[in-house]
């Protein structure tokens, strides 16, 4: 069975040292090599290889945030000069974490692994990556967002509002809207609890977007946005938002 | 010995601290005696010479019982007895001189009128030694508290030696194993290129230990260092990382502590360059400003990418050493823009 890879390193020469043992093997074919996240996430949608061969330290997107975006559609071997990421890509269900500089011999038995893996095509949930992907206790600092083979970062200071429809939720930020596929309880945790606060079964609000509330019926109120937008908040809502405003 | 016997200067002062005490002998020998004022001083000021002296060796019974582990009971007996003691033979003494003078004309039936005054003396004699004691108690605690002040300080010393030396021994292993890839990659296809990188990184350490044991270096030698780094990184970031420099050749070789520099270049990289996706030009600068040094170094940074990556501690480390080898005449100075990161070093530069 043909294995597709792609190499995923900001630096070209740890992309060389790959290729190079790559090329040992009439059973592997490199699809792609690719310089940032961004790349790799255009790669995978694009190309559909098997496996990734994923440095961490990247630019702007790290490989636990490729992870995040792609790694239900592809199995990982981490390679990188940190040992520090060990638990965590263990966490992710890599295949297998390799170590800078390593040996052929090393990255041999690593695609062994991988070959078992994809014999057996054991498939991973999306969420449980999403969750873990982030080190333990830390709170999302930024949302991603893949879009086809483009990826949005959106840093949760911009984001207004999130927002829950029906498998999806959808972002709201500086007029625009995202829609990932996630449910917004996950949202809820991931987020800062001091800064968003759910107002409502279907709504989470950044606070600093809070103009004012107003009372629309009994025991029910509205959230009125600085730009003007209306949210409902239902009572319990109105409670855990009074708990963070006080 | 007792620190008043250290010096001629204290010998004097503290007999100067007696001669009061000798002016009050007279007086009380002169009125309750019925002494002439110059018969009761004749007697009074050899005597209060005399047990100036006595008094002082009391410093050694201080010293064999120290007041915090000494039981009170046995504090008070032993000095009690002592003071009892020493009055009784300083009044022996008193006596003998009072019968030598009596033996002269002048002084007739001082003997007499001295014995009259016995027990008036013998109290103080024993009030003056207890209170000596006293003195000598707060002298031995005084040079304890300053004993250990000194400890405390010689500590501190030490302390911000074996930080420095550690500081100085820093080179981060990830730079190493990142630099061992990048030669590995290198050594089938272009193994002439692997060898300078062997050699640059040889370069490198070999810079960075001998460094460590000097006090200062030149300006140049630091920038080489830096040099070194960079091109090794090059390798790793290839067209990512650009470097200009601005040197002027006159403050080539003013004396700067060494690897001051290099933790900002390597700050510059790791925080600055290495985080952006098209990468970006470190620009560090060298010149002379007066009695001065001025470095200073430019970089362009993520602004989203500075979630991650704490550049405090390299700062704060150089801050620390600035502040503990030039007391606050030299001086770092961050400044970041949006998308800019600079920091300016000052260091006072003697004529070299």
């Amino acid at each position: 069975m043909m294995v597709k890879v792609a190499i995923v390193d900001d630096e070209e020469p740890a992309r060389k040292v790959l290729r190079e043992y790559l090329s040992a093997y009439d059973d592997v074919e490199i699809v792609s090599e690719c310089a940032n996240g961004f790349e790799a996430v255009k790669a995978v949608t694009d190309l559909k290889p098997d496996l990734l061969l994923l440095d961490i330290q990247m630019p702007r997107l790290d490989g636990f945030e490729v992870l995040e975006l792609i790694g239900h559609e592809v199995d990982v071997i981490f390679v990188t000069a940190y040992d520090k990421y060990a638990l965590r890509a263990f966490e992710v269900h890599a295949v297998d974490y390799l170590l800078k500089p390593f040996s052929s011999d090393r990255l041999r038995e690593a695609l062994d692994h991988a070959r078992k893996r994809l014999a057996t095509k054991e498939k991973l949930h999306v969420e449980d990556l999403a969750a873990s992907a982030r080190p333990a206790g830390a709170k999302l600092e930024r949302v991603l967002i893949r879009d086809g083979s483009n990826v949005h970062v959106i840093p949760v200071s911009k984001l207004d509002y999130v927002e829950a429809q029906d498998d999806y939720v959808c972002f709201r930020s500086e007029g625009k809207r995202y829609l990932k596929q996630q449910t917004l309880g996950d949202v809820e945790t991931a987020l800062d609890p001091s800064q968003f606060v759910r107002i409502h079964r279907s709504y989470i609000l950044n606070i600093d977007r809070l103009a004012r509330l107003e009372l629309y019926a009994k025991d029910s109120h509205a959230a009125i946005l600085r730009d003007g937008t209306r949210l409902p908040v239902s009572r319990s809502g109105y409670a855990r938002l009074n708990a963070v405003l006080q | 010995m007792h620190p008043i016997l250290t010096g001629r200067g204290r010998i004097l002062v503290y007999l100067a601290v007696w001669a009061p005490i000798a002016a009050l002998l007279t007086i009380v020998l002169a009125r309750g005696g019925a002494m002439a004022w110059w018969e009761a001083a004749v007697i009074a000021f050899p005597m209060c010479l005399l047990y100036a002296f006595v008094c002082m060796a009391s410093w050694y019974l201080c010293r064999a019982i120290p007041l915090r582990e000494t039981e009170i009971l046995r504090l008070a007996g032993t000095h009690a007895t002592a003071a009892v003691l020493c009055s009784g033979i300083w009044l022996v003494i008193g006596q003998a001189l009072a019968l030598l003078l009596d033996a002269t004309s002048d002084f007739e039936g001082i003997d007499e009128r001295y014995l009259s005054q016995l027990p008036i003396l013998f109290l103080s004699g024993i009030l003056l030694f207890l209170l000596a004691v006293s003195f000598n108690y707060l002298l031995i605690m005084l040079e304890a508290s300053r004993r250990s002040e000194t400890r405390a300080l010689e500590l501190q010393v030490q302390a911000r030696e074996a930080e420095l030396r550690a500081l100085r021994a820093q080179i981060d292993p990830h730079f190493l194993f990142n630099s061992l890839n990048s030669i590995s990659a290198r050594v089938m296809a272009d193994p002439a290129a692997a060898r300078r990188m062997c050699l640059l990184l040889a370069e490198f350490l070999r810079g960075c230990l001998k460094m460590g044991s000097e006090e200062s270096i030149p300006l140049i030698e630091e920038l080489k260092l830096a040099e070194h780094y960079l091109e090794i990184e090059k390798v790793r970031l290839g067209s990512r990382l650009t470097v200009q420099r601005e040197v002027d050749p006159e403050c080539e070789n003013c004396p700067v502590p060494p690897l001051i520099v290099q933790p900002l270049v390597e700050n510059a990289v790791l925080h600055g360059v290495a985080p952006l996706l098209d990468g970006g030009t470190i620009r560090i600068e060298a010149r002379r400003n007066g009695a001065f040094l001025n470095i200073v170094l430019e970089n362009p940074f993520e602004p989203e990418g500075a979630r991650k990556n704490g550049t405090g501690v390299g700062l704060k480390n150089v801050k620390m050493r600035l502040a503990n080898l030039f007391e606050g005449k030299a001086r770092l100075d961050v400044e970041q823009t949006e998308a800019r990161f600079r920091v300016e070093l000052q260091l006072p530069c003697g004529r070299s």
